[in-house]
């Protein structure tokens, strides 16, 4: 395959060429789909960029966006990049502390926000930013009274660049065209497990290399496929999906209309592709097997008939082989019985795919959706890899990630850590030498993570290389797999599994307090605050079935012999949790120092 | 905003008796055009009974309440309500086996004006009066952040989400002021913080006058722009929320006597 020359910008305006007046986008805005064509796309960033230009933002200068995903957020990230600028995501969910290390370390001059939610944690740190020269707030709803000279409207800005634009009507075009495949596009900061983030720099071929040398073999996009944007765009997993990949393949992005409408809106606009990180699909496996169970028992019954068939059919369907006629009839009545009507609920009617990545999953969240008749596929990637490694390419294998990518080249050190080469490997980390060749060792970028590569070249992952538990037995023990295995649970919200250097395994276990409420409920378990539910005896029984049903399916070894539930939700406010809600193992084994050690006295 | 407004709300020497009961005595004030204002009083204080009567449930025996230059005292509630004073009661009074955006679009019915035949054709007045009165209620909906409940009928809703639907009817009539009775009682911190945001944003965006009967102290100190103090149907002092809440009478009705 030929190497990636293009850039971001410079695709937008082919795109916009090539479709016209055909739907880019769509926001939902009072209770009405609205649509964005490729036209108005192209044209909303170039004003932006412009009036960013006219405001003072030269190539190589730094703009941050925070904020909820919207069209706006885009169009900021593409119009910085056709400056030859770098835009730089942050999470909404960050605190201002987190805001300002940010905003401070990628040396930002303006900063895109989405409303007063966001505007207000930038000014309370304002003092300590004095390189930054302007907010610029998307929604001023509730923000007339601000007179705070660093605040400026979107549309202000926007209205600045299209005075320039009158003026000059080939700027926008010869700025694009000066943008360079080498060019760093943008910056993504790891949410950091370890320690503070790191600015991944991510260049254009990066990217564009990425997008179609590994992850169009394995998800075969066109230009039909619509897909629903909810998750963090500061994350490369977002930026990707809703960003970078609609400019290469010309397929519609929809945005919801707020955080709390995902579901519906995913119901309305049933996306043909279904991107998710584990703790959705988990999320929506529990809830579509308690609603299973407040429903009739006809239903239930029904389910519990066709089942079966579907997880056959699965099966089939994984190692890509036909139907056999007789399954085939079969399964066409559990369809029109059962997963269509399930399907339908949770919007994936008209799903081609349904994909996870972000964290490593249970396969038996993955199997419950092929039963469901949905092609579920698992990819391994990283931040500085612009995005997947690894994906299956054909048939795929239970508790795999699928083949290495065709677009990058992949093998295995000696103590099993998966090392990456080829022109998606990210840039390096922004203002970070060291972390930089801490990571790319001769030409290698060294993942982190071990893996095994079977016969027929699928990659399983086994854990984080730090996280892998060493008992004091001596037995290597993934972690994440046992604790993705209660997760399973619609009880379970987060486990964490403990023994390196101990004589046997323990968990910590948050509950889910939504579902876990709701089972206390059913039972007329009385119960006020998380804290009161979590202590409560009853529920303590609820956990230990669960947690002994997952320890049938575990070696020996592996199993979890004692557990303590947490008495208070883990919170990205109190640093446990990462912004994309990964746990921080170290805060927590250290702030829960006291529940751990009464487990092993 | 202090005190920017001209007099919206003007009561004079009201007096509403139940048989030997005087639940307001002789009471005046003024409500500005454009302030969040507040009444407070221990309970009994006859603040409710005021909301009654300004909203005309009540008819009060003597005394006079011009709104906007208008007697309003005697006519009948429905008209107060053409006039421009809607009201979010305390106990939530909403069609509850109707979804939010029906009990939204039911508070605006009384502007629209087409006829039979027009709504049986859906012709043009029918269908733009309709789009208009529907892009209206979306904005209430966006600014009292209800999206995602505008399908859900109001019964099945958390009581929390009730009491926004509740202050949404009110602001769906297009008041030019907005009663609102204790409209964080039975709230948790977060909800209190949420409608106390939603309370300014109206008074803010919308431009709303806002009368506001609160026990929060809190909630009442950081909205408002004046403060009036009922006990026993008298007025015991006014003023803005710091001035009030040194008052030693007010201390005096709501704390009791301190003991040293």
């Amino acid at each position: 395959m030929e190497r990636a020359e293009t850039t971001l910008p410079k695709l937008l305006v082919e795109k916009a060429r090539t479709y016209g007046q055909r739907v880019a986008m769509r926001e939902k805005y009072k209770g009405i789909w609205n649509e964005i064509s490729w036209n108005d796309y192209l044209e909303r960033t170039k004003v932006f960029c412009l009036g960013l230009r006219e405001m003072g933002l030269r190539k190589g200068d730094h703009v941050s966006i925070l904020g909820e995903n919207c069209p706006e957020w885009i169009f900021a990230d593409l119009a910085v990049q056709s400056l030859g600028a770098v835009s730089v995501g942050i999470y909404p969910t960050n605190s201002p502390q987190q805001v300002k290390y940010i905003i401070e370390h990628s040396g930002s001059r303006f900063i895109v926000v989405k409303d007063q939610e966001q505007a207000d944690k930038v000014l309370e740190v304002r003092d300590d930013l004095p390189a930054l020269a302007k907010v610029i707030v998307i929604s001023m709803k509730g923000m007339r009274h601000y007179d705070d000279p660093l605040i400026v409207g979107y549309s202000e800005v926007e209205d600045l660049g299209r005075k320039v634009d009158a003026l000059h009507p080939a700027l926008f075009l010869d700025l694009v065209n000066a943008t360079k495949a080498d060019d760093v596009a943008f910056i993504v900061y790891t949410s950091g497990t370890t320690g503070p983030p790191k600015g991944a720099m991510i260049s254009h071929r990066n990217i564009i290399h990425q997008i179609r040398a590994c992850l169009q073999p394995v998800l075969h996009f066109t230009d039909k496929d619509s897909l629903l944007s909810y998750l963090p765009l500061c994350h490369i997993f977002e930026r990707n999906l809703s960003m970078a990949m609609p400019l290469v393949f010309g397929y519609t992005v929809n945005f919801a209309e707020s955080i709390d409408t995902v579901q519906e809106n995913i119901q309305e606009i049933s996306p043909t592709f279904f991107a998710a990180v584990p703790r959705i699909l988990e999320k929506l496996h529990s809830s579509v097997k308690i609603k299973l169970e407040d429903s009739t028992r006809f239903k239930q019954f029904a389910f519990r008939l066709w089942e079966p068939v579907g997880v056959r059919v699965g099966r089939h369907k994984m190692k890509q082989r036909g139907l056999p006629l007789h399954l085939l009839v079969v399964y066409g009545l559990a369809h029109l019985f059962v997963f269509r009507p399930i399907l339908d609920k949770i919007g994936m009617r008209r799903c081609r795919y349904v994909m996870s990545g972000g964290a490593p999953i249970a396969p038996e969240v993955l199997s419950f959706f092929r039963s469901l008749g949905v092609v579920t596929v698992e990819m391994y990637g990283l931040t500085e890899t612009c995005g997947a490694v690894a994906g299956p390419h054909g048939e795929i294998k239970y508790g795999s990630v699928g083949e290495p990518c065709r677009g990058i080249e992949c093998r295995l050190g000696k103590d099993g850590e998966i090392l990456i080469r080829g022109d998606s490997v990210f840039s390096g980390y922004y203002r970070d030498e060291a972390a930089t060749t801490e990571v790319i060792r001769d030409g290698w970028l060294h993942t982190g993570d071990i893996g095994m590569i079977d016969d027929d070249g699928h990659l399983f992952i086994v854990d984080r290389k730090k996280d892998i538990l060493i008992t004091s037995g001596g037995k290597n023990i993934s972690p994440s797999e046992i604790e993705n295995k209660m997760k399973c649970s619609p009880y379970i919200k987060e486990a964490i599994v403990i023994g390196d250097g101990r004589k046997y395994l323990t968990a910590l276990v948050q509950i889910d307090y939504e579902n876990t409420g709701n089972w206390a409920q059913n039972n007329r378990i009385p119960y006020t605050t998380y804290k009161s539910l979590a202590s409560n005896p009853l529920v303590y029984n609820l956990i230990k079935q669960e947690i002994a049903a997952v320890n049938e399916t575990l070696a020996n070894v592996e199993t979890i012999k004692k557990f303590t539930i947490l008495e208070k939700e883990l919170d990205q406010d109190d640093e446990e949790l990462t912004a994309t809600q990964k746990v921080k193992r170290k805060v927590v084994a250290k702030r829960f120092r006291k529940e751990i050690d009464q487990m092993y006295a | 905003m202090n005190g920017v407004g001209s007099p919206l709300l003007q009561i004079e020497k009201l007096s509403m008796k139940f048989g030997g009961i005087h639940a307001l005595s002789e009471l005046s004030l003024q409500v500005r055009e454009g302030e969040i204002f507040s009444i407070i009083g221990p309970n009994g204080a006859g603040k409710t009974t005021l909301f009654n009567c300004m909203s005309g449930i009540y008819l009060a025996q003597t005394g006079s309440i011009r709104f906007a230059g208008q007697e309003i005292r005697g006519l009948k509630p429905h008209r107060i309500a053409r006039l421009g004073i809607a009201r979010a009661f305390q106990n939530i009074e909403l069609f509850r086996g109707m979804t939010v955006l029906d009990n939204l679009m039911s508070a605006s019915e009384y502007r629209l004006d087409y006829g039979l035949l027009s709504a049986i054709l859906y012709l043009g007045r029918c269908s733009r009066l309709e789009r208009k009165c529907r892009d209206e209620v979306e904005d209430v909906i966006e600014l009292l952040d209800l999206q995602k409940h505008r399908k859900t009928p109001v019964a099945a809703l958390p009581y929390g989400i009730q009491k926004r639907v509740e202050l949404g009817r009110a602001l769906a009539m297009h008041p030019k002021m907005v009663l609102v009775d204790e409209p964080v009682s039975g709230m948790n911190l977060e909800e209190t913080e949420d409608m106390a945001r939603y309370i300014l944003d109206i008074n803010e965006e919308l431009k709303i006058t806002v009368v506001l009967i609160e026990h929060d102290m809190g909630v009442v100190m950081d909205l408002s722009d004046r403060v009036v103090v009922l006990n026993f149907g008298v007025k015991i002092a006014e003023g803005s929320p710091e001035e009030v809440s040194r008052d030693p009478e007010v201390v005096r009705a709501y704390l009791g006597e301190t003991p040293n």
